[in-house]
């Protein structure tokens, strides 16, 4: 038996799932200031009437990193940058913590500037009197040669031993400096608290003779286990509509283009399905806008929802985005979006007469409470049908390197809106006629989450880079550096046996060996380097990744 | 305030050959670099996805020979629609200015194109000036070319219009391909000081360069009040480029770039592939988009290396003079010119393909018109390297055209259509963006 937990911002709900059949759910309010209770009220709620021998594996989706950066309330980090030449200084505006270092590796990670020891001293003196204990050192092209953090690390472990770091490298293998700044600095200053989490869940199952697999939900929809999740606190932030996606994709199951609208209380998550597979955010997840290295769905989030308040002034109609209370019909103390459907399309959703009055009062003598409920409808499917062109046109217009990609641009076809969330058999019918599209709302579309992220499977990325000049491979995650040992016939394929067997190797120590025979490589770069006339070596860049999708047992949801 | 718009398409599976400075290798580092910064993630940067130019966008300008699927790959298509993507941004408000990375490159590329020279087959700043020209209505244009080499090719193509100021600062031709660009060519006779060259001596320096543009292009500009000012964009002045030798900086390209303040830069020449372009790239992309770049500078740059002589600043100051006042005095001339020469004004060239090998002999006529700058007739013939000797004639009426220039220039290509001298007969008519040639063995018409 599978155990799914969603954590969302008002509810946090479970479902227990097994062979194809959904067993029990439950739904409890989010307290946010403990979301540890909150997950073990759910917990155990869904245990009551389960036999505890039989759960084989429990998947949390928690909004308790997200939360944390939202708020600025992680520990105080210091960050320790070394840009060496390029932008100017005050481009990064990551934390209020900010020191820089003398030093500069390039693109092909030569290290052209060196540090220079005082300075460092007198940084790390500085850092300590301000009482900071923990820090994270990124260079620029410090994932092509991570020499000078690995310096500034040792340097600090030696002689600063009260200080945590970390280093860029060991986050990202990606290019982009700022965003693996932004990634390593709320990495650092999320892990105190997030691991204190892990800690009280471990606890807490012990303590309940839960002795099963225990996962985290990530950003890009595949798990990771509990314990590595230690070392990657911000890999979970964004897990609550990546859960909502896999709930989606789990529910549907058909390769089609379409778009899932996870309609809540007040806000609406919208992703896409290209074939059937999640679109991911090209720049990564985006937390406190900024673009970190967080590999994440391209996920809208429009405030709006069943539960958005309606307000009338001089005769002008607005849809709010805050919520007052629940809708009319469920005994609520004025309109919303849901009484306006309500009323307009007679869903008889509590009581609709309730609807009919609260929308009556509100229209008040300057209009008809019709005239009200269409004018709210017309706002609603707007907003919606707007945000989801412009999320597709988003995508038609992401930039291109090769000229096939130019040439092989795809236009993308709406075929199906995939409902979920407890709004959106209110809406989305009405959404979905307007703009000439089917729909789809399972049953368990209220539950979609929590199912989602039960049943999602463990993912994996793994990017190579190779200098066959300088002999030198970098292998991302674990920021892995090496000499090739032969480089002169060092080809394609080399390269891509090199990635693979990185896949496997950290597949087995995160515990999902099964998976990485699933594996495909989403990048093959080749480049001749040509000096004068004459090949003087090869660059490659291979990715290679386990993609999203189900755990093996999985095999559909029967009503 | 309005982003700078970035358009990047390094064609990296598109070369002219695998160890040929236009290979895909070319752009890679700059890649590494400008994504390595994160530039693109700044809100002062808008990226652009790349477009596609029609054959029509290209017959605009360009005599393709035989047509234009013969003269050009997919990757040329990609790179000069980037070009016009970026003009239909800044032209639209999205942006205050924008930079195409663009590659294969195109300042080489004359008006009748029989095959690659300078690495170039189809010129990207004419196909967009002319798109420009032809969707928003603007007039004037002012093209500053800023690449080692002589623009030769954009130089011809608007060698006898008046309304585009083509400047272009290079190595020496006597010391550098493709040996034009010198002091007296100053345009057509009703054209005389649209064209301004300055042929720098070898290893002039960021001081040399940035003289010549405050004390030469800026004024130019100033006085000619173009509607958009476009940068021909090498980057091959760089001390390290393994083509050409000046001594231009990373520092120096941002300056130029800062105080030029072009509307729009496409990128042309550049081979350092490794040492200069990363650097010179996003040194134009921060003084675009006002970035302060004085962290900006090569791992291997030492300035005290760099000092202009200055016996070379008096002969830049001389040209300058001189070039000023040909600006100047150019309608003086240009009424001179109407009132001395006949009917039509003859030329004729040869002109080299390097790249492919071909050779080139044209004979153009200039209609010498009271009213307006003239319609080109230019016969053309070469012989490809498929064998084929091409023999095409070729009317190209400018946009400025007068009424009467347009109807004999019309009367001249279905004269023509019979005339069996010739393989293949070509109208260009800006006037009415109708693009359209006859195949004179097939009988064949086609119109773009």
């Amino acid at each position: 038996m599978l155990i799914g937990i969603d954590v969302g911002g008002t509810y946090t709900d479970g479902v227990v799932f097994n062979q194809s059949k959904v067993i029990a759910t439950t739904k409890v309010p989010t307290d946010d200031n403990d979301i540890k209770s909150t997950v073990l009220q759910v917990l155990d709620n869904l245990l009551l009437q389960q036999d505890k021998s039989d759960i084989s594996r429990i998947v949390l989706s928690t909004t308790v990193v997200t939360n944390l950066l939202a708020t600025g309330k992680g520990e105080r980090t210091a960050l320790l940058l070394i840009p060496g030449y390029g932008l100017p200084a005050d481009a990064y505006d990551i934390s209020d913590d900010t020191f820089f270092l003398k030093g500069g590796i390039d693109f092909r990670g030569r290290e052209i500037d060196q540090l220079k020891e005082n300075e460092l001293a007198g940084v790390c003196d500085n850092i300590v009197a301000a009482g900071i204990k923990r820090v994270a050192i990124v260079s620029k092209f410090g994932n092509r040669n991570d020499n000078l953090e690995k310096q500034v690390r040792d340097y600090i472990i030696k002689n600063y031993p009260q200080l945590s770091v970390i280093t860029g490298s060991q986050i990202s293998g990606k290019l982009n400096f700022p965003r693996r700044a932004t990634t390593a600095y709320y990495t650092a200053m999320t892990s105190k608290e997030w691991n204190h989490f892990v800690d009280e869940i471990d606890k807490a199952l012990a303590e309940r003779g839960l002795d099963c697999e225990v996962h985290i939900l990530k950003a890009d929809g595949g798990t990771l286990a509990l314990d590595i999740s230690r070392d990657m606190p911000c890999e979970t932030v964004f897990s609550g509509p990546a859960a909502s996606t896999m709930g989606a994709l789990a529910l549907a199951q058909e390769g089609m283009n379409a778009v899932v609208l996870d309609i809540g209380g007040t806000t609406t998550d919208i992703a896409l399905l290209i074939d059937g597979v999640p679109l991911y955010a090209s720049k990564g997840a985006s937390i406190n806008q900024r673009y970190t290295h967080v590999n994440a769905f391209a996920v809208r989030s429009i405030a709006l929802g069943g539960d958005s308040s309606i307000t009338v002034n001089a005769g002008q109609v607005e849809v709010e985005a805050y919520r007052r209370d629940v809708a009319a019909c469920f005994g609520g103390r004025s309109a919303t979006v849901t009484d306006a459907f309500n009323c307009k399309f007679n869903l008889n959703i509590g009581n609709p007469e309730l609807s009919a009055t609260a929308l009556e009062q509100l229209a008040g003598r300057a209009m008809s409470k019709e005239e009200l409920g269409a004018a709210v409808v017309a706002i609603v499917v707007n907003r919606l049908g707007d945000a989801i062109t412009s999320m597709f046109k988003e995508w038609e217009n992401e930039p291109a390197y090769k000229v096939w990609e130019v040439i092989n641009k795809r236009k993308f076809t709406l075929e199906q809106i995939i409902g979920i969330g407890a709004a959106s058999r209110t809406i989305i019918p009405e959404l979905a006629d307007t703009m000439q599209v089917n729909y789809f709302i399972h049953q368990y579309a209220d539950v979609a989450n929590a199912l989602g992220a039960a049943v999602a499977r463990p993912t994996l990325v793994v990017n190579l880079h190779v200098d066959t000049q300088t002999k030198i491979y970098t292998l991302d995650p674990g920021g892995v550096r090496g000499s090739l040992e032969n480089p002169r016939n060092f080809q394609l394929e080399d390269a891509r046996q090199m990635a693979r067997n990185h896949l496997q190797e950290v597949g087995k120590e995160r515990g999902m060996a099964s998976y990485t025979n699933e594996s495909s490589f989403f990048m093959e770069e080749q480049f001749n380097m040509i000096g004068g006339w004459d090949r003087t070596g090869k660059l490659f860049d291979v990715g290679i990744q386990v993609t999203p999708g189900f755990i093996e047992e999985f095999k559909g949801v029967k009503a | 305030m309005k982003p700078t718009g970035i358009l990047f398409f390094p064609a990296f599976d598109w070369a002219i050959s695998p160890t040929h400075p236009e290979r895909e290798e070319r752009l890679l580092y700059t890649r590494d670099q400008i994504f390595e910064e994160g530039i693109m993630d700044l809100p002062q940067i808008k990226e652009y996805q790349p477009g596609l130019a029609t054959a029509r966008d290209i017959a605009r300008v360009h005599f393709c020979v035989p047509d234009v699927e013969a003269q050009i790959t997919e990757a040329h298509l990609v790179s000069a629609g980037s070009a016009l993507r970026i003009a239909d941004a800044y032209m639209q408000g999205e942006i205050k200015n924008g930079f195409a990375i663009i590659r294969p490159p195109g300042h080489h590329s004359m008006s009748v194109s029989h095959g690659n020279r300078g690495f170039c087959n189809i010129n990207n700043e004419a196909i967009m000036i002319e798109y420009v020209r032809q969707k928003y209505g603007i007039k004037k244009v002012a093209i500053v070319d800023t690449d080692v080499h002589h623009g030769d090719g954009t130089q011809e193509i608007y060698y006898n219009d008046p309304d585009v100021l083509f400047i272009s600062f290079h190595q020496d031709g006597r010391t550098l391909y493709p040996g034009s660009g010198h002091m007296e060519e100053l345009g057509g006779p009703l054209a005389y000081g649209t064209t301004i060259n300055l042929p720098l001596a070898p290893r002039t320096t960021d001081t040399g360069i940035l003289y010549a543009l405050e004390k030469l292009i800026m004024p130019l500009l100033e006085e000619f009040k173009p509607e958009l000012i476009v940068n021909s964009a090498g980057q091959d002045n760089h001390y390290s480029d393994p083509l050409a030798d000046m001594r231009f900086s990373a520092q120096g390209y941002a300056r130029l770039n800062e105080i030029l303040a072009p509307d729009i830069a496409v990128l042309e020449g550049g081979y350092s592939v490794q040492t200069a372009l990363p650097y010179v790239n996003m040194g134009l992309i921060m003084a675009m988009a006002g970035i302060d770049y004085s962290n900006l500078r090569e791992p291997d740059y030492v300035p005290e290396r760099m000092r202009e002589n200055p016996a070379n600043l008096e002969y830049i100051d001389k040209m300058v003079k001189q070039q000023l006042q040909v600006f100047r005095q150019r309608e003086e001339q240009i009424a001179r010119n109407r009132k001395t020469r006949e009917r039509f004004h003859h030329v004729h060239k040869q002109i080299f393909y390097d790249t492919d090998y071909i050779h080139e002999d044209q004979s153009i006529q200039l209609r010498l018109c009271p009213d307006c700058s003239g319609f080109r007739l230019i016969e053309s013939t070469a012989q490809h390297r498929n064998g084929y000797h091409y023999r095409v004639y070729c009317v190209s009426i400018p946009a400025n055209a007068c009424a009467s220039c347009q109807a004999e220039a019309r009367s001249c290509y279905t004269d023509m259509s019979k005339n069996d001298r010739y393989d293949l007969v070509y109208l260009q008519d800006r006037v009415n963006n109708d693009c359209r040639s006859i195949d004179i063995k097939k009988d064949v018409e086609m119109v773009l």
